[in-house]
């Protein structure tokens, strides 16, 4: 078999969505914040009855910056059997959004939008307008920044901002005077007297 | 406005007006890991459920983007520590459709990921019906089912290495083929399984105790569980035959014989019964890929670039060993783009949602994880129930913390 590896295409970073190679997992639709709310309406009314997931991937140096990324699937009301089932519809949309733009909640339309609204904020800070209750759900409450950013260091902001404590240190002697008060000097000290 | 639904908590009235609110978890034991349940109570009756999680948040999708495509696969693996192989087997398949070598998988390779997804799934599901018997009070029933995901867990280390987490799934194939004697454990098992299914439902099923706990308790309508996202067996005991074996076939599901148990009474009993089906479909399909193991073949793709070089050529081939070294150094390099994939894991439809920007390492993994969401409804299902029956919801709905939180 040939290989597959091709060189990579220069500035692929910038937007690899628009670079898809022909995969046919769903049908895929680009839409403008301002649109989504009416399309999803419309979308729900016509059959698309779950929403399986919504995602968010951060393009750093692109415009928009942000994809908020919407799975739905097509189901019946009640299908009970697998040939009712068959092989539902499903449709992936992409909403591109910038830093400190917010987008309206689909909480209302479909109850599994809380919990996926709420991690986006929680590690992309995007803001979802109409949420009941929008607050931070992996992170802790008072975490700073958003982890899944592309500027967001790997190890965290945290390693930076504060020392790490004495006794974290390799040699608590040097770091500074331990509760047993055993000090680098008194340590010397008393190599020097066995020594000697 | 057309299509809305009412607010997502149901309205629950407290009977004395006089509630308190009570913290369930993170450490309490019926809550299968790390959950904590923010309870408001009126007596014994819950008023209103909201569960806390990310204590076990581990930021997996995170360090995905400073892996190499094949190191990745390590890491998703840990999200369902109790069905490892099928985050892999959906990560694999992403992958491979972005590289657009899904045709170039050898069949059988496909027949082993098939086998080995349907034994997780076995193996899933007996820890889960041993930890909700535990919930439930019936002790014993765990010991059977953990002997049963015992030999499982033997099958699992022989072909990968590792009981938990065998990393046996790669991008493009297998680790390697199955090793001497493998076949022949395997036939031992597919020997017992029927009898301890009997065991077990024997233990269970027409418990009258099991049934008091169970009947009726945490209903979920369909339309509910649709809305709230619910997949997999829990969706499937509200009378939904959502199952991606048959509506997206892959690795060749769709050759082979088998049934989706449905039940539509959508309470606790019903998930049960379910699982139990499901296990023996699973059996099912474990037999006919046992069958086709008989002829030999190539388990990894025949392409250099992405699949490493057999080791017994590393010494031998000078190019064997470039492409061991570059494999191994810098990793493959997959076509930009983004692909969503999705399999049926024991838990219910997980999907990956994989970008690539051409470079050697992902640029982002998105995990649809099933329990997240199955968990989420336990929000519409506990207000107006009793505390000790929300134990039953969360066992029933399976969860497991690893892939909630990530």
């Amino acid at each position: 078999m040939p290989s597959t590896q091709k060189p990579p295409i220069a500035g692929a970073a910038i937007d690899p969505p628009s670079l898809r190679p022909p995969i046919d997992d769903a049908v895929i639709e680009r839409i403008a914040p301002v649109e989504l709310r009416a399309r999803l309406e419309a979308l729900k009314a016509n059959g698309f009855a779950m929403l399986l997931d919504i995602g968010a991937v951060d393009y750093l140096e692109r415009e928009p910056r942000f994809d908020v990324v919407y799975h739905l699937l097509k189901l019946a009301p009640r299908p009970a059997s697998v040939s009712e089932v068959g092989t539902p519809e499903r449709m992936r949309l992409l909403c591109g959004i910038n830093d400190g733009e917010h987008l309206r909640s689909a909480m209302d339309l479909w109850r599994s939008a809380d919990w996926a609204e709420r991690e986006i904020f929680d590690l992309f800070g995007i803001v979802f307008d109409g949420h009941a209750d929008l607050r931070r759900i992996q992170m802790p409450e008072d975490w700073e920044g958003y982890p899944l950013r592309k500027d967001y260091p790997m190890r965290g902001p945290a390693a930076e901002r504060s020392p790490r404590p004495a006794f974290a240190n390799k040699s608590n002697v040097v770091a500074g005077t331990p509760p047993s008060g055993r000090t680098l000097e008194a340590l010397q000290e008393q190599v020097k007297r066995a020594r000697s | 406005m057309s299509g809305t639904i009412p607010p997502s908590t149901p309205e629950v009235v407290s009977r004395s007006g006089n509630t308190m609110v009570l913290s369930m978890g993170p450490q309490h034991p019926s809550t299968h890991g790390v959950l904590q349940v923010m309870l408001e109570i009126d007596g014994e009756t819950v008023v209103k459920a909201e569960p806390e999680i990310g204590y076990l948040h581990t930021g997996i999708e995170k360090t995905a983007e400073g892996l190499f495509w094949s190191q990745t696969q390590t890491v998703v693996e840990r999200m369902d520590y109790l069905a490892p192989s099928s985050n892999a087997l959906c990560y694999a398949l992403a992958v491979e459709k972005l590289l657009q070598i899904t045709d170039g998988i050898p069949e059988r390779a496909q027949t082993i990921r098939v086998l080995t997804m349907e034994l997780t799934r076995i193996a899933s599901h007996c820890v889960w019906l041993g930890t909700h018997g535990i919930d439930l009070g019936a002790i014993s029933v765990f010991f059977y089912c953990f002997d049963l995901r015992e030999n499982i867990l033997d099958l699992q280390e022989a072909t990968g290495g590792a009981r938990m987490h065998p990393n046996y799934i790669r991008i493009g194939g297998l680790n390697g083929d199955v090793p001497d004697g493998f076949l022949a454990r395997l036939d031992a098992l597919i020997e017992k399984f029927p009898g301890r299914m009997r065991e077990l439902r024997g233990l269970l099923q027409a418990n009258p105790i099991l049934q008091d706990r169970t009947i009726d308790v945490g209903f979920l309508a369909p339309e509910d569980a649709i809305g709230w996202g619910v997949t997999g067996p829990s969706l499937r005991a509200s009378g939904i035959a959502y199952d991606l074996r048959k509506a997206y076939p892959y690795t060749g599901y769709e050759t082979y014989d088998f049934e989706i148990p449905t039940r539509t009474q959508g309470d606790a009993y019903a998930r049960f019964l379910v699982r139990l089906d499901e296990m023996e479909q699973s059996m099912r399909i474990v037999e006919q890929a046992r069958k086709r193991l008989e002829r030999p073949g190539p388990v990894m793709i025949d392409d250099p670039k992405i699949a490493l070089p057999p080791k017994e050529t590393i010494a031998l081939s000078m190019e064997a060993l470039i492409h061991h070294f570059k494999l191994i150094s810098e990793g493959f390099r997959v076509p930009p783009g983004d692909v969503y994939q999705s399999i049926e894991s024991p838990r219910g439809e997980i999907g990956y949602y994989v970008v690539s920007n051409g470079e050697n390492r992902p640029y982002r993994v998105r995990t649809r994880p099933p329990s997240m969401y199955n968990l989420q409804a336990l929000k519409g299902l506990a207000p107006g129930n009793l505390i000790a029956d929300l134990v039953v919801m969360i066992g029933s709905l399976d969860p497991v913390f690893g892939e909630v939180d990530r």
